[in-house]
């Protein structure tokens, strides 16, 4: 039955990496993070038969940070530099669309020819997980603005905790946890440099961090 | 015990954000003797790890906790000088994020377990884009931005890697722990085609810390922006730790009897970042930046000599030991450089030979070891590369990296001469011409650091203590490398 559950949850999360292409505002993009960090998070619980106590008091810690603190973050820079709520696209809605589908039937059909026995019980986990990732890399190049950048980085790395998850069933949580913090406290530092751009450049499109070259 | 060494400049690094500011700056000098001295002690002891799963003392980690540890304590030295000299606003945010760095690199030298690692280094990212940031100017904060960003997402694709060489232990069905010395004795059950994947993440994550071309294009702007003790940290020492990432996992990838893909991966980047330092370089108009490429064509050439093996390797780490010592005093000296001409443009200095004599000095031998000539280390390294790659068949290589090094010789040796003796332009005839009469006055705490750095890297060329070579010998041999 959970694996149901996790399947469903997952092609949500599928349809919400579809939105985060043809997205053009930074306030949706940050509700389509904190939905994919929330899903990204609680699946442990479904997919895994037994928790210990250890595991469960992990995987809520996880759900807060992924699913609140970090989105939070972002939102109360935005609100605090009333950035500019536009994501400039280097490649355009329809076209990053149009990727956005490809890269999803992509990882589905690759994911037939991969023989990983932790993920073959449900369809989706590696499609989703691959989407998440390619997702955060094409927000990284394909968007100007600089808080679409930061949240191109969490689905990447939303991805790859999705990809650690169903892989790795020994990494103890002690060192999850060390990522964990990793991660928090590399978006905080991210934040506070946006802020710092917005108050220097008085905008958060990179194409203004142009006076260094070569 | 081995702990304590990370544990140390943590604690006073946190320390350092709420004392006073002289008292900070003494408290870094002081963490970095402190730090010293420990690092000695592992060194004699080599005793085992607390949290034994994630640390360990390892030959290829402790000589590069020694080189962390001599110029840490250097530079803390040249840093009070330089806080003295340069008020900076934030001084204590300066020496707190300095300490916390020392911390996270340290840590990263002595971790084991494959995910401790990798939190090590990307909390080095962390906890060195403060200090980049320190000027606070728009350049600064275009390249922090770059460095934290480019940097977070490359390591996140070592965390990718990491993670296949998990998977590549359940599909081999390998239970033994996640650490690279308990993998390398069963690496031959792991299953190779996601261990390959995995290397190749894992080079190219931590090969963007690390510098390699193409995706070195952060490192010039950090290096240039950060204020020079971090720079000279940065580009000294944060280098050779992400190096150490891909060293350990060449490790088990040798041990899996896959030297020769990891060897032709590490050959092809290591070539890469040599020519592309060799084509920016040339046109370079800023000193600091024309240092930042060297550290590329520095980093290119020790994963070169990772990849040929043998003897290669050998060379590696020589060129490892003697760019961290020789290449962080270049950035030291470029900071009296900075503070005597108030300029970073090669066309704004000029007659630093005259103007200030002391840094001249530790310049112009810099510039000499770095370039390899023969009484420094680096030549020998670069010498065992080239006889290595021609002993194992890689012509092409061979003459590809020779080629590049005359091509970066000839542009380095072009600006360091205007540097040191030319006229600057447009000298004779304008008014301003007095306004580059240089007011550093040199104190002797800003010039003897690089003294001591370049006189080590001397007398390790004719003498080389017999701890440390058979260290060295230890670490090349675990990845078939060796004197034959």
């Amino acid at each position: 039955m959970s694996l149901y559950t996790v399947d469903t949850l997952l092609s949500l999360v599928l349809l919400s990496v579809l939105f985060a292409f043809g997205s053009s505002r930074v306030p949706a993009l940050i509700k389509v993070m904190a939905f994919q960090g929330i899903v990204v998070s609680i699946i442990p619980f479904f997919i895994t038969p037994d928790m210990e106590t250890g595991a469960v008091i992990f995987t809520l810690v996880t759900l807060v940070i992924r699913g609140a603190v970090i989105p939070l973050s972002l939102h109360i820079a935005i609100k605090k530099v009333a950035i500019q709520r536009e994501v400039s696209p280097i490649v355009g809605y329809h076209a990053s669309l149009f990727c956005g589908l490809g890269l999803i039937v992509a990882a589905t059909v690759i994911s037939r020819y991969l023989n990983i026995p932790a993920i073959s019980d449900s369809a989706l986990l590696f499609p989703a997980a691959v989407s998440l990732l390619v997702t955060g890399m094409f927000l990284l190049m394909a968007r100007r603005n600089a808080i679409a950048m930061v949240i191109g980085y969490i689905m990447l790395e939303n991805g790859i905790y999705l990809t650690g998850t169903t892989f790795s069933t020994q990494a103890r949580h002690i060192v999850e946890f060390g990522i964990l913090l990793d991660v928090l406290a590399g978006v905080m530092i991210m934040a506070i440099i946006l802020q710092n751009i917005k108050q220097t450049f008085d905008d958060v499109d990179t194409s203004l961090l142009r006076t260094l070259k070569e | 015990m081995v702990e304590l060494v990370f544990v140390t400049p943590f604690v006073t690094g946190l320390l350092a954000f709420v004392l006073p500011r002289a008292l900070s700056r003494q408290l870094l000098v002081f963490t970095g003797a402190v730090h010293l001295v420990l690092s000695l002690l592992l060194w004699k002891n080599s005793p085992r790890a607390f949290f034994a799963e994630y640390f360990a003392v390892t030959p290829e980690g402790l000589l590069s906790l020694l080189v962390i540890s001599l110029l840490f304590f250097l530079i803390s030295i040249y840093t009070t000088g330089y806080l003295t000299a340069h008020q900076l606003k934030s001084e204590n945010v300066f020496t707190g994020f300095m300490l916390l760095f020392l911390s996270t690199m340290t840590m990263v030298t002595l971790s084991d377990h494959i995910m401790v690692l990798w939190i090590a280094i990307e909390a080095t990212t962390l906890a060195s884009a403060p200090l980049i940031l320190t000027h606070g100017s728009g350049a600064s904060l275009e390249a922090t931005w770059k460095y934290v960003l480019i940097c977070s997402v490359g390591i996140a694709m070592a965390l990718l890697g990491s993670l296949f060489l998990t998977l590549s232990m359940e599909l081999g069905g390998v239970t033994a722990a996640l650490s690279f010395s308990a993998l390398s004795p069963v690496a031959g059950h792991l299953d190779p085609v996601w261990l390959k994947a995995g290397f190749i993440f894992i080079v190219v994550g931590y090969g963007t810390k690390m510098g390699l071309a193409p995706m070195h294009t952060w490192l010039p702007d950090a290096h240039s922006e950060a204020p020079s003790p971090a720079s000279a940290l940065l580009s000294g020492v944060l280098l050779n730790c992400a190096y150490l990432g891909i060293f350990k996992t060449n490790k088990v990838m040798v041990a899996a009897g896959l030297g020769d893909f990891s060897g032709t991966i590490l050959i092809v980047f290591g070539l890469l970042s040599i020519v592309a330092a060799a084509t920016y370089i040339l046109k370079q108009t800023e000193y600091k930046r024309m240092l930042a490429y060297s550290s590329i064509e520095n980093m290119g050439i020790i994963a070169l000599g990772t990849g040929i093996g043998g003897l290669g390797v050998y060379g590696a780490v020589i060129c490892m030991i003697h760019h961290s010592l020789i290449k962080s005093s270049l950035f030291l000296s470029s900071g009296n450089i900075l503070m005597g001409y108030k300029d970073r443009l090669i066309a704004s200095t000029g007659q630093m030979a005259k103007k200030m004599p002391r840094t001249f000095v530790a310049f112009f031998a810099g510039f000499a070891g770095i370039s390899g000539f023969p009484p420094f280390g680096i030549f020998i390294g670069e010498l065992f590369i080239i006889m290595a790659a021609f002993r194992t068949g890689h012509y092409l290589a061979a003459v590809i990296f020779i080629f590049s090094l005359c091509v970066i010789f000839a542009g380095f040796a072009k600006q360091v001469m205007a540097i040191c003796f030319d006229t600057p332009a447009g000298n004779g005839n304008t008014p301003t011409s007095d306004s580059r009469e240089v007011s550093f006055k040199e104190p002797p705490g800003m010039v003897w650091p690089q003294y001591v750095l370049l006189l080590t890297s001397l007398i390790l060329c004719f003498f080389i203590p017999d701890a440390l070579y058979q260290t060295i010998v230890d670490a090349v041999h675990a990845i078939g490398g060796g004197l034959q």
